[in-house]
């Protein structure tokens, strides 16, 4: 089934390491982005209200718009879509916006899944990326969402300066101990064009060198395991049942439909995506476009199944002409236990590679 | 006939061949100035770059001489010691060779070689001296030296500037006076030498010739008398320079002709061509065989590009009948072609020709000479391949080949010269100091030891003032290894090497500490060890690979994740498995540079 994704793309200010479409705005701005995208959302449907089943509002700091401004957005998605039963529908927010009368208009309106911004609970790390928030109103905004909404996932940044191992393993136990039911953990990545990168270029060993990134990663999937946290993607954990539906729908090749500026889509065998400049957004000019193709599904189921639980389905690959199993690389990594066979037609990435899948994805490719 | 001077240009590298030949072509009016440019001759590319000659190329040029119109024919030579089969092929196409000396350098090695050749091939010996406007010149004292040193009169050589033109008019007289005409006669069966060749996109393989006997047109049948093969002429021509199409060569000139040969395999260099229906009872002699000298594999980085390499090496092949190769496989590298070579530098333009004019990535391996392997059953093996060494119990003993080599350099280097050809397993045998400057220090070395790194070390310890010479000079036995190198315990085929006893232990050493740098990081342990048979007597090992992830996959731009493995796994074609190991192609390479770092 679809899902929608909408981007806000405000924020309060950049941090360091982030290369994604986000700027800090002003009111009249976000007002007139919010009619745009509203306009968006009413042309798709005009002539077919589709049934979806996740919602996922992500930016930037979607907890920037004010209440009336959620509830315009909100009410739009709900007039313009059939939602399913089974409905999940997350907005991420940031310690420092999250309000309890926000936290009040997302549950009434529908919202049954937080995505907290958390990044670190050791306030030197969090300066040095640049968050506004410290550990404290963090894990007060948590306390706060809990009593509204069940399934609060929180974001964890590794590879940081100023955190070791230990602070790391305690920072899970305490979120855990909060009630968080999901957790998403990424290793800093530093790109181009980021104010990171500059402080790199000027200090090249300012950050953890890859091996000891790894060593903590290892460390803490260990822990959340202890924990009950399965390891359903990548970089991704949940108590069970608490996986995010919308963020499997992209790992598994379903359709969906994205509204704002840089947003994705895939319906019907193409991608595309609305424009990256603002100016070109508001004109409704599209950015990407591209028909997924044989090769391209080939490419992309073994890219993301690999990233996940889900595996590569080897029947799906050889209805697509590419029969994996003549390809010396799949042998042998299903010799040494790289992979693992789930059934007949099923294989998966052992997890203890996760971290080392690029090499392994590269060499399984047609 | 008696109108024609078929003559060659021979000197020591860098004494001025291919400015004489501009300045001739100049000041005979062939071409207008504002066409001219330098080292016209010198038409590839990498030729003008190197500022060298490798491929021979003929100049037909007007000059009037009291009053008679006469033509001379120039055929450029290459200088350099790889090349001295090139020089051979052009002079048995002339009556003359013009012998340049630079008048400060005085007689050289390349001289007094080229010089013989010219006897050998009874050749009326032109001397000249080039670069008088040098203010080091010493245009009599070069003048004695080449009386005494190569024994033909010299006092009436013309002391010339090829550079600024000085005398020109002096060579070309003395070429028409000195030089006799060709023999020979137009009405006898066609009788004509393939001195070289090369291909044509459109016109196929195009015959450079030398008309002994007889005459030919186009819509002539022609045979050539090696291969049996007949063709119909479709155009003859000389180069002015460049292809000029004439209505017929007759006995005594020189050009080309073309046939429609498609297949460049039958066009040999030093085959007689004749008239189909009337044929010569002879052909001539044609040219002697050289032996390559220098060994190395060279494979398509993309191994689908197999064909391509084939194709261009036929094509080199064509004008270089020196170069040699034969199919080759390697379990790391897959399937090539391991070639023979004149020299080091030869192999060098033979690969970067490939690599320029036919569009190809190569993978080289290690330059090797030709063993004599003698084995406890006491059959001798011939090979030139580290990989088909066969194992060291069944070797009673191994022959490498030694070089007389002479070094060329100012006094104060003697000592850094000296320490460096011990280091390199040299023997001394003497010293001679040719004047206050110069001294020659003659060693002999194994080939081996000069074609892995000794021309570079030679000249960074002379700050470049040393210059090199050397001549096969047979077969030594010699206390030498193979060293295999070990990737997660299986060997690698294309990383080994043969390598003096002594040197075995440092050369796994640096070899193993090398690889560690360029092999990347797997996704498990990779020991990496160098061995004497079943000796392991160097080992470093590369960790596993810790991280090696794109970044987190939300908001549904899969896409760009998409093409950043695209594009990863394109890069990968350069990269070669050994066992489980994937090596960047680079690895293959670098072991030929090992030296470099260690100085």
């Amino acid at each position: 089934m679809l899902g929608i994704y909408i981007h806000i793309p405000f924020c309060e200010s950049k941090c360091n390491y982030c290369a994604f479409n986000s700027f800090v705005a002003k009111e009249e701005e976000k007002e007139k982005y919010l009619d745009v995208l509203i306009e968006d959302i009413s042309f798709f449907a005009k002539n077919n209200k589709r049934r979806v089943d996740t919602i996922y509002i992500g930016g930037g700091t979607p907890s920037l718009l004010n209440v009336k401004q959620f509830e315009r957005l909100a009410k739009a998605i709900m007039d313009n879509f059939v939602i399913e039963k089974n409905y999940e529908f997350t907005i991420e927010a940031n310690p420092n916006s999250l309000t309890e009368e926000k936290l009040k208009s997302y549950i009434n309106l529908g919202v049954n899944r937080l995505s907290i911004g958390v990044q670190s609970l050791n306030d030197n790390s969090l300066k040095f990326v640049g968050r506004r928030h410290n550990s404290a109103e963090a894990l007060e905004k948590i306390k706060l969402a809990k009593k509204y909404i069940k399934n609060i996932s929180c974001d964890l940044l590794i590879g940081l300066p100023t955190t070791s191992c230990a602070e790391y393993l305690s920072a899970l136990n305490t979120l855990i101990a909060y009630g968080v039911t999901h957790i998403s953990s990424y290793m800093l990545q530093v790109e181009d064009g980021t104010l990171l990168k500059e402080m790199v270029i000027k200090n090249p060993k300012l950050l953890p060198d890859d091996d000891s990134c790894a060593d903590i990663y290892q460390k803490m999937v260990e822990f959340l395991k202890k924990k009950n946290f399965q390891r359903y993607e990548i970089s991704n954990f949940a108590l069970k049942g608490f996986e995010s539906k919308h963020n499997i729908k992209y790992w598994t090749g379903e359709e969906y439909i994205g509204f704002g500026l840089s947003a994705h889509s895939y319906i019907g065998g193409v991608r595309w995506s609305c424009a990256d400049r603002l100016s070109d957004f508001y004109a409704h000019k599209k950015g990407m476009e591209e028909i997924i193709g044989d090769k391209e599904k080939i490419e992309e189921h073994i890219m993301l199944g690999l990233r996940c639980f889900n595996g590569i389905d080897l029947s799906y690959l050889c209805k697509l002409n590419y029969n994996i199993k003549n390809n010396a690389f799949f042998k042998e990594y299903l010799q040494k236990g790289i992979l693992i066979e789930k059934g007949e037609n099923k294989v998966v990435l052992n997890p203890d590679y996760y971290s080392v899948n690029n090499l392994i994805i590269t060499n399984l490719l047609p | 006939m008696k109108k024609i001077r078929n003559f060659c240009i021979v000197a020591h590298i860098d004494h001025g061949k291919s400015t004489l030949a501009d300045r001739l072509i100049e000041s005979t009016g062939t071409l207008a100035k504002r066409d001219m440019q330098d080292q016209l001759l010198d038409s590839m590319d990498l030729e003008r770059e190197k500022g060298i000659t490798i491929k021979l190329t003929p100049t037909r040029m007007k000059y009037t001489y009291q009053g008679e119109e006469y033509e001379l024919n120039l055929i450029d030579t290459p200088g350099h010691v790889d090349f001295t089969y090139e020089v051979s092929r052009s002079l048995t196409a002339c009556e003359g060779a013009i012998l340049i000396v630079d008048a400060s350098q005085g007689v050289e090695a390349q001289t007094l070689a080229n010089a013989y050749l010219a006897i050998d091939n009874n050749l009326e010996i032109l001397p000249v001296i080039n670069k008088i406007d040098l203010p080091s010149a010493r245009p009599e004292e070069v003048k004695k030296e080449i009386e005494d040193v190569v024994g033909i009169p010299a006092d009436h050589a013309p002391c010339i500037s090829a550079k600024d033109g000085t005398n020109i008019d002096k060579v070309l007289e003395m070429i028409v006076k000195e030089f006799p005409p060709p023999k020979g006669d137009e009405t006898q069966p066609l009788k004509c030498l393939i001195f070289d060749s090369y291909y044509d996109n459109f016109k196929g393989a195009i015959c450079l010739i030398r008309v002994f006997d007889g005459k030919v047109k186009v819509g002539d049948k022609i045979k050539m008398m090696q291969t049996g093969k007949v063709y119909d002429v479709t155009e003859v021509g000389v180069f002015i320079p460049g292809e000029n199409p004439v209505q017929e060569l007759k006995a005594g000139e020189v050009g080309y002709l073309a046939g429609s040969i498609k297949n460049i395999s039958d066009v040999a260099v030093g085959d007689t061509i004749t008239d189909a229906l009337n044929p010569t009872q002879e052909a001539l002699p044609g040219y002697k065989k050289v032996q390559p000298v220098v060994f190395c594999g060279i494979f398509p980085v993309d191994g689908s590009k197999y064909n391509e390499l084939k194709d261009g090496l036929e094509k080199l092949k064509l004008n270089d009948a020196s170069l040699e190769y034969s199919p080759e496989v390697s379990q790391a590298l897959g399937y090539g072609f391991r070639c023979g070579f004149l020299g080091l530098l030869h192999l060098e333009i033979i690969t970067e020709r490939l690599e320029r004019e036919f569009n190809l990535d190569l993978i080289t391996t290690a330059p090797s000479v030709f063993y004599h392997v003698y084995k406890t059953n006491g059959e001798m093996l011939e090979l030139s391949n580290p990989s088909s060494l066969p194992n060291a119990v069944e070797i009673s003993y191994i022959e490498e080949p030694v070089v007389k080599a002479s070094i060329y350099t100012p006094p104060q280097y003697v000592g850094a010269i000296m320490e460096l050809c011990q280091d390199k397993r040299g023997v001394y045998k003497d010293l001679t100091y040719l004047d206050e400057s110069r001294v020659r220090v003659n060693y002999v070395l194994p080939l081996g030891e000069i074609i892995y790194d000794f021309f570079d070390s030679l000249k960074s310890r002379t700050k470049g003032y040393a210059s090199l010479d050397y001549e096969i000079d047979g077969y030594q036995r010699s206390d030498l290894v193979k060293v295999d190198i070990l990737l997660n315990g299986e060997k690698c085929d294309a990383l080994s090497i043969i390598v003096h006893k002594d040197k075995a232990y440092s050369r796994g050493r640096a070899l193993t500490e090398k690889l560690k740098k360029i092999i990347p990081r797997q996704l498990f342990e990779v020991p990496v060890q160098a061995a004497i048979g079943g000796k392991i007597i160097a080992r470093e090992t590369i960790s596993a690979m810790r991280k090696d992830v794109l970044a987190k996959c939300y908001g549904g731009d899969i896409t760009r994740k998409r093409k950043l493995l695209e594009k990863q796994k394109e890069g990968k074609k350069r990269m070669r498995k050994i066992g489980s190991v994937e090596i960047p192609s680079e690895a293959f390479m670098s072991i030929l540079k090992l030296d470099d770092e260690e100085n």
